[in-house]
């Protein structure tokens, strides 16, 4: 690979890891703290990088381990339940609005991410980014075979929450 | 209309089977505005993906970040003259001179060698034609006695010196 030029290979990547980010913080001003901490780390260490086979996904395990890092230091101080308000109020940011108006948009989110971490983290990388399971993989440090079975769990899941709703209207 | 194969691919895709294209065609067939009503419970999951790989970071995000690597906008490459001396400047010529002259010596040389050798004449072994190196006999027998002379020293202060280490060894 070339010299990593930040415009061209690593600012085109902000709204993707972002993304990420915000699907493991639930909170929008974190994750647009864990993006620009990404963008500069890797940035600051772009010369030992050149042998890297794909820089997006490289970014993408610095992101998700830097938004760990934040969400656990967090829930440490036993925010949880602010995060919880937050992440409540959280919807009025996020750019569609059409989430805010519409009911049912905000019932699966509430369901995408009551998922742990892990669950969620494949659901937006697979359904919402549109990875393959190779590319997930290398991203989250684990095998293809576990990232198929988290989707699998993450997916039945959703499922039952779904039916559940549909059924008793919860 | 039937919609089996999207049941089929939606039983598929909760048990994690469906592959990056069929997800798509999932996707693709929630978004369209008329989904038959058993059916449409799910568009909800799926235009909630779709909505959700739009969010995007503000405007000013570009700026900040720009900023904090030290490339703010606008990017203007200052180039400036860099000053150096007369003499400096003629540097490149100095280097082809010296070139050149590496160059010409070089062949010089060469072109010498190869005419010195084409000039000799070939060796000649008639005794006939031998020439002496000295002019007088006394001359050439002093230099041939200086020589052995030499050769008998060396050769006597080695064969002492093998003696003395044998000795030495002896008396060990």
């Amino acid at each position: 690979m070339q010299d990593i030029d930040f415009r061209y290979d690593l600012l085109p990547l902000k709204n993707k890891l972002f993304r990420l980010a915000l699907r493991i913080t639930l909170d929008s001003a974190e994750a647009e703290d864990v993006t620009s901490d990404t963008l500069i780390k890797v940035w600051n260490k772009r010369e030992e990088l050149k042998g890297v086979e794909s820089i997006e996904a490289y970014c993408m395990t610095v992101c998700r381990n830097l938004a760990l890092d934040r969400h656990e230091k967090k829930e440490a101080q036993n925010l949880s339940l602010e995060a919880y308000e937050i992440d409540a109020t959280d919807n009025s940011f996020t750019p569609d609005e059409q989430l805010e108006r519409d009911e049912k948009l905000r019932k699966v989110h509430e369901l995408f991410n009551q998922l742990p971490e892990r669950q969620r983290t494949i659901m937006q990388l697979r359904d919402i980014e549109e990875k393959s399971y190779r590319e997930i993989a290398t991203i989250m440090g684990v095998s293809e075979e576990v990232v198929k079975v988290t989707l699998f769990r993450a997916r039945q899941a959703i499922r039952k929450q779904y039916d559940k709703i549909e059924n008793y209207g919860l | 209309m039937d919609y089996k194969y999207i049941e089929q691919l939606l039983e598929r895709y909760w048990v994690a089977e469906t592959t990056e294209k069929e997800e798509s065609i999932l996707r693709a067939f929630f978004s369209q505005p008329d989904v038959p009503a058993h059916l449409l419970q799910y568009k909800g999951l799926f235009s909630y993906e779709q909505s959700q790989a739009e969010i995007s970071l503000s405007d000013d995000f570009d700026e900040k970040i720009l900023k904090k690597i030290g490339a703010a906008e606008p990017q203007i490459i200052v180039v400036r003259a860099k000053r150096q001396s007369f003499f400096r400047s003629l540097r490149p010529l100095y280097e082809a001179a010296a070139a050149i002259a590496i160059v010409a010596m070089v062949s010089y040389s060469a072109s010498s060698y190869l005419n010195k050798q084409n000039s000799q004449s070939p060796w000649d072994y008639n005794p006939a034609s031998y020439q002496d190196s000295y002019q007088s006999a006394q001359q050439s027998y002093k230099v041939v006695q200086d020589g052995l002379e030499m050769f008998q020293k060396t050769a006597s202060a080695d064969s002492t010196k093998q003696n003395n280490n044998l000795n030495s060894a002896h008396e060990e």
